[in-house]
């Protein structure tokens, strides 16, 4: 009896501590909430703040939400755009656009029409100091015939400082550059500046200073990729390939035609003498690696071409070589072209020109600087690998931003309060005439800002409508409830999404040739042919297919999507243009006969025509016949198999994915009703390929997806080039070369032939000769007109070859609180909607709570 | 006993050490991931794998592994997830929040499971019986995020008594803090409840049909007593060592629960380690959990020559 009253009162026991301890802990909650915990849920932290009149008036806070919450924002090594999250808080650039209202006004633009772009951790414009630098820097390699677009000096801003008053100077720049660029720390973000359009002169040589890449001669013994005749003496007596790559014998190389083993391993069992390996070990690396020299190929011959190793014939050296593929020479940093130049001044050299919008543009993200004290304490050498948990907490963590990071709780939540140190506030230059008012008013008016990780859709979907987030993107499902919301707001975005048909006749047939491939059932070999896939390009009714499976989207009709910008200065967009026009009434056979104007035209485009679809269909039937892709076996003229089109899923079966199958199916019948294909076409989910599903489409192991580019939304012309540049980064690269499609342009006069890939690049800067005469269509060199004409032209010709169908614009839908409303409402490719520094709150947080509560704890959207 | 105990647990060493070189090795055999073609970053990718050793042979990696545990309990860095932090100092950042969460869990499911059980039994047939079997049975087959997502639909946004989301920070003994766990916690306990109810109910049937009962019904003991000195004694031999398999997973977490509830927890971490190729994180979670599992199968055997005199563990006799 006693022991069961002592079991229950155990029982009992365990009750009641914890409510002890629950009711305990609360005693606490007024002096820890605010100070320590960030709030997970707004609406308690409001109704508590009123209650607790400890939040005045003034408090607004922007509630956010994320899926992923920031683990490391360390510039110099986040990767993610859900890292790079925090940044946009806590660093600034060297310039920042605002909008052009009467404080900020651009000439011949107004209110609101624009933008501009204002001095932020700089103080001034950058002044061109080219020719300057030119004459006393010959080592960055400015070119001759240049006079400007190369080097720049950028006086700083004195007011900026990080949160805790340090201050920031030419010194913490140079520093920090030094850090990213550091050999040592293979930093994520270093390549940002020697990749790309920002390309400070001698990063990419320091930042790999001493490195090498070594690519082994020959993996099988038996071929060589370079051959010992081949390669060429230098003045210094090693010998390199033709292209300039240094040769090596690699000492510790394990070789896989030597049963894995090296010469060095041959050494130590005594096969080698120690007189021959005396002369390669005392000419080799740290790294053990042999320079190809006459005394070395000596010394290695008198053992290979000795007794004991079967009396290889010199030539056959080749197969212990090493070619050091990429080749860094040790550079310090005072060979990278960014340096002190006064204590609030750097000097920033570029290895091509940059100028105008591009060089404002890539000069107003956040900059590289650390806080060196913070950085020296969390750098960590273990070993050969450098890690770094500066910007991972709020401890690692400094601002020089427009605010701080006070709260963070790893992939749960963190909290921005305003840097009251930062220089933006008090400069006079962060301020807007708001457009229906008339007032000026500050920017950045959210006082704080509170992020929390919500998973699930529903969820934030339900808080959003309870008042505790302040954004809501709409899903599908949504869309009836809400499209017509004064709340909600359409953002159009860059990327096309296309269905790229395979037409990799190899690899197709090697899939056939499978011993699970059932030949007499299904077919991949028709879906290369041109007729098949003009045939599914107006299958599909654009806007119904968005319309269906993701109602924020439209209809793509082009390669380059409607919001790309030409020319930054005026907004003008591509696909805008005549020449854009004609392109898609070209290739949609539209007559503009028709029309009053090309526009007209193309509005009347809906790339659905299944009448068309079906001849086509036909004729695609017959040439497979023909070609033996098909049978039909019983002559009833439809064909014996069906065309199986895999589509390359990079996740398990969703929502979108699963809608967009049933759809393609679904149409496809429809339209293919009463032909030789009529139910003989089939999409179907591959597995699960995670992140190489864009490889198994590259290599013809997969046959379609919605796949797309995104990016430079302010530059079309350089998007073409992931179309013809026969890189890694072409879809189709394995079946379309187009450096063996000629275009021929009739541009000022003068008829042009280039192929494909020359005409993208001349397009893009780079110089082609041709017969004999230099062709540039870069923006320095050529007018606009001319380069619009270059991409449209390349655009159509792409679209000719059907590899590419496009399908979807992207675009997304979201509903923003009533608690707060953008000044501008227009999207602008550049400004979005101004962010957070131009929105404007409705109520306070009190205010807010008591509108929430009054409108009965749910908001109505 | 003693004897047993440090034989058990030498021999779980060995396992452990075994399995985690096992799966060190499988872990760093399997492919790292895929680094995009064409982007410039593949390279500092691929230079900061070297220097890590990847590309080290096996055993030499697995020799730097474990000097470092053993000299400087470093278990290495997050080359993913957590971008150079020390793994371990993320893993027990999370660990508390999942503990604190289940232990609630348990805590609340222990007496309402045992009690729902005892009653079931006692009422074997009856209404109370169909009644409370039927509803275990529900609440073992429906999984515990429908009852998340009911419980966060009716009682959070409905009716406005929780939070939706567990509230942030480390302060897990507040009221506010306790508050915001409860839907986390009864969405948990659902399941738990509901299989201590069917074990316990299981056991004291069968031991109240047992003829020691009958003769201790003979001696003259009460239903009750006969009930609680010796039914529930004899069937918590079964009953408590479920318990303690119950804190094994106290550990693990629950994904899909501190996902929709936003418990800052180690339930995710597992898979996201797994699916972004963190493999140190990986590496550790695999050593860490291996441990507890055998810790707690040792303690769960233990436990029984306590529970029950009866069973001598290790005894030749």
């Amino acid at each position: 009896m006693m022991k069961n009253k002592k079991f229950l009162a155990l029982v009992l026991a365990s009750t009641m501590v914890v409510s002890l301890t629950g009711c305990g802990g609360d005693s606490n909650k007024q002096t820890t909430q605010g100070s320590t915990e960030p709030t997970t849920s707004s609406t308690t932290q409001s109704t508590t703040s009123t209650q607790g009149g400890d939040t005045s008036d003034q408090e607004y806070v922007y509630k956010d939400a994320v899926s992923v919450l920031s683990a490391n924002w360390n510039p110099h090594t986040y990767q993610t755009v859900d890292d790079g999250y925090l940044l946009n808080y806590i660093a600034c650039g060297f310039y920042e656009p605002v909008y052009n209202d009467e404080l900020h006004p651009v000439e011949g633009l107004e209110p609101y029409a624009g933008y501009k772009f204002i001095p932020s951790m700089a103080a001034s414009d950058p002044v061109d100091v080219t020719e300057k630098i030119k004459a006393e820097h010959p080592e960055f390699g400015i070119p001759e015939s240049a006079s400007e677009g190369y080097a720049y000096t950028i006086d700083l801003n004195q007011q900026a400082q990080w949160a805790d008053g340090t201050p920031i100077n030419a010194d913490s720049y140079i520093y920090s550059m030094k850090e990213l660029l550091n050999p040592k720390a293979n930093n994520y973000r270093a390549t940002d500046f020697y990749n790309g359009e920002f390309v400070i002169a001698g990063a990419e040589a320091y930042a790999n200073s001493g490195k090498r890449k070594f690519q082994i001669n020959s993996e099988d013994g038996e071929t060589m990729a370079y051959a010992l005749a081949d390669l060429v003496k230098g003045e210094d007596g090693t010998y390199s390939t033709a292209e300039g790559y240094p040769v090596f014998f690699g000492l510790n190389e394990n070789y896989a035609w030597m049963g894995g083993k090296s010469l060095n391993d041959y050494h130590t069992s005594g096969h080698i003498s120690d007189e021959v390996w005396n002369v390669l070990s005392e000419a080799a690396d740290a790294q053990n690696y042999c320079p190809v020299t006459d005394d070395t190929i000596a010394a290695l011959y008198q053992f290979t071409g000795s007794d004991t190793w079967g009396n290889e014939p010199q030539e056959q050296l080749g197969y212990y070589m090493s070619v050091a593929v990429s080749y860094y020479p040790e550079v310090d940093f005072s060979s990278v072209g960014l340096f002190k130049s006064g204590d609030y001044q750097i000097t920033i050299v570029f290895s091509n020109s940059l100028s105008g919008f591009n060089l404002y543009y890539n000069l107003s993200t956040p900059t590289w600087l650390v806080k060196e004290d913070l950085y020296e304490a969390n750098k960590k050498i273990n070993g050969e690998a450098y890690s770094s948990t500066y910007n991972s907490s709020v401890e690692t963590s400094s601002s020089y931003g427009p605010y701080k990071l006070v709260e963070f709780q790893s992939d749960k939540a963190l909290r921005l309060e305003k840097n009251e140190n930062w220089f933006g506030y008090t400069d006079g230059q962060h301020t807007y005439k708001d457009p229906t008012d008339g007032q000026v008013y500050d920017m950045w008016q959210s006082t704080a800002i509170e992020c929390q990780v919500v998973a699930e859709s529903a969820t934030h979907k339900m808080m959003f409508l309870k008042g505790e987030l302040m954004t809501y993107g709409l899903g599908a499902d949504d869309f009836d409830t809400y499209r017509n919301s004064e709340y909600a707001f359409a953002t159009p975005k860059t990327t096309t999404f296309f269905f790229i048909i395979n037409g990799y006749m190899d690899a197709i047939k090697n899939r056939e040739a499978s011993s699970d491939f059932d030949k007499t059932k299904y077919d991949l070999e028709t879906m290369t042919l041109k007729s098949f896939k003009q045939a599914l390009a107006v299958t599909y009714d654009k806007e119904l297919f968005a319309g269906t499976i993701s109602p924020s989207r439209k209809g793509g009709y082009g390669l380059i999507g409607t919001t790309y910008v030409y020319n930054p200065s005026t907004g003008a967009k591509y696909r805008d243009t005549d020449q854009a026009r004609q392109v898609l009434c070209d290739f949609y056979s539209v007559d503009t006969s028709k029309f009053s104007s090309l526009e007209e035209a193309v509005k009347s485009i809906t790339g659905f025509d299944p009448e068309e679809a079906k001849v086509l269909y036909k004729q695609a039937f017959d040439e497979a016949l023909a070609a033996g892709f098909i049978t039909d076996q019983d002559g009833d003229g439809i064909s014996d198999q069906t065309v199986r089109i895999e589509y390359a899923m990079s996740t398990d079966p969703n929502d979108f994915l699963t809608k967009t199958i049933n759809y393609l199916n679904e149409k496809m019948k429809e339209v293919t009703a009463g032909t030789p294909f009529d139910g003989k076409i089939e999409f179907v989910m591959s597995a699960n390929y995670g992140n190489e599903w864009s490889n198994k489409l590259r290599s013809g192991l997969a046959d379609t997806a919605l796949a797309g580019w995104s990016g430079s939304s302010m530059n079309p012309f350089d998007v073409i080039r992931l179309y013809t540049n026969g890189t890694d980064q072409q879809y189709d690269g394995k079946w379309f070369d187009a450096s063996k499609v000629d275009m021929t342009l009739e541009l000022n006069g003068e008829s042009i032939t280039m192929n494909l890939r020359q005409w993208s690049e001349a397009l893009l800067g780079t110089t082609i000769t041709k017969d004999g005469k230099d062709y540039n269509f870069g923006e320095a060199f050529a007018d606009v007109d001319t380069r619009l004409t270059i991409l449209a032209s390349l655009e159509g010709q792409i679209l000719q070859t059907y590899n590419y169908i496009p399908m979807l614009e992207d675009a997304s839908m979201g509903l923003l609180t009533q608690q707060a409303y953008y000044v501008v409402d227009d999207f602008s490719p550049l400004m979005s909607r101004g962010g957070i520094q131009y929105l404007k709150y409705n109520y306070s947080e009190s205010e807010w709570a008591a509108y929430v509560t009054e409108q009965g704890g749910e908001l109505k959207y | 006993m003693g004897k047993y105990a440090v034989k058990r647990i030498l021999l779980m060493l060995m396992t452990l050490f075994v399995i985690t070189f096992m799966c060190f090795v499988l872990i760093r055999m399997l492919p790292l991931a895929e680094l995009p073609i064409g982007d410039p970053h593949s390279d500092v990718i691929e230079a900061r794998r070297e220097a890590a050793g990847y590309n080290k042979p096996y055993l030499v990696q697995f020799g730097f592994f474990l000097r470092n545990i053993f000299t400087k309990w470093d278990w290495g860095v997050s080359d993913v997830l957590y971008f150079g932090q020390e793994v371990a100092d993320i893993f027990v950042s999370k660990l508390p929040a999942t503990m604190v969460v289940n232990l609630y869990s348990i805590i609340f499911s222990i007496p309402i499971g045992i009690i729902l059980g005892i009653f079931a039994a006692i009422k074997k047939n009856s209404w109370i019986d169909h009644t409370i079997s039927t509803l275990t049975m529900v609440c073992i087959s429906v999984p515990s995020f429908v009852y998340a997502f009911i419980i966060q639909y009716f009682l959070s946004y409905k009716l406005g008594w929780f939070p939706f989301l567990m509230k942030s920070g480390t302060n897990f003994f507040t009221w506010s803090m306790f508050v915001s766990m409860l839907p986390a916690v009864i969405s948990l306990s659902m399941g738990v409840i509901a299989g201590f109810t069917r074990t316990t109910r299981a056991e004291l049937t069968e031991v109240l049909t047992s003829e020691f009962m009958l003769l201790a019904r003979t001696k003259g003991l009460t239903r009750t007593q006969a009930t609680v000195r010796h039914a529930m004694k004899n069937c918590m031999v079964v009953v408590l060592p479920s318990i303690f398999g119950q804190f094994i997973s106290i550990m693990s977490g629950s994904l899909i629960i501190e996902k929709i509830f936003s418990v800052p927890g180690v339930g995710q971490l597992y898979l996201n380690s797994i699916n972004g190729r963190d493999y140190p994180m990986f590496t550790m979670l695999v050593v860490f959990y291996t441990s507890v599992s055998l810790a707690a199968s040792i303690v769960v055997d233990i436990s029984y020559g306590f529970i029950d005199p009866r069973i001598r563990m290790g005894s030749k006799k």
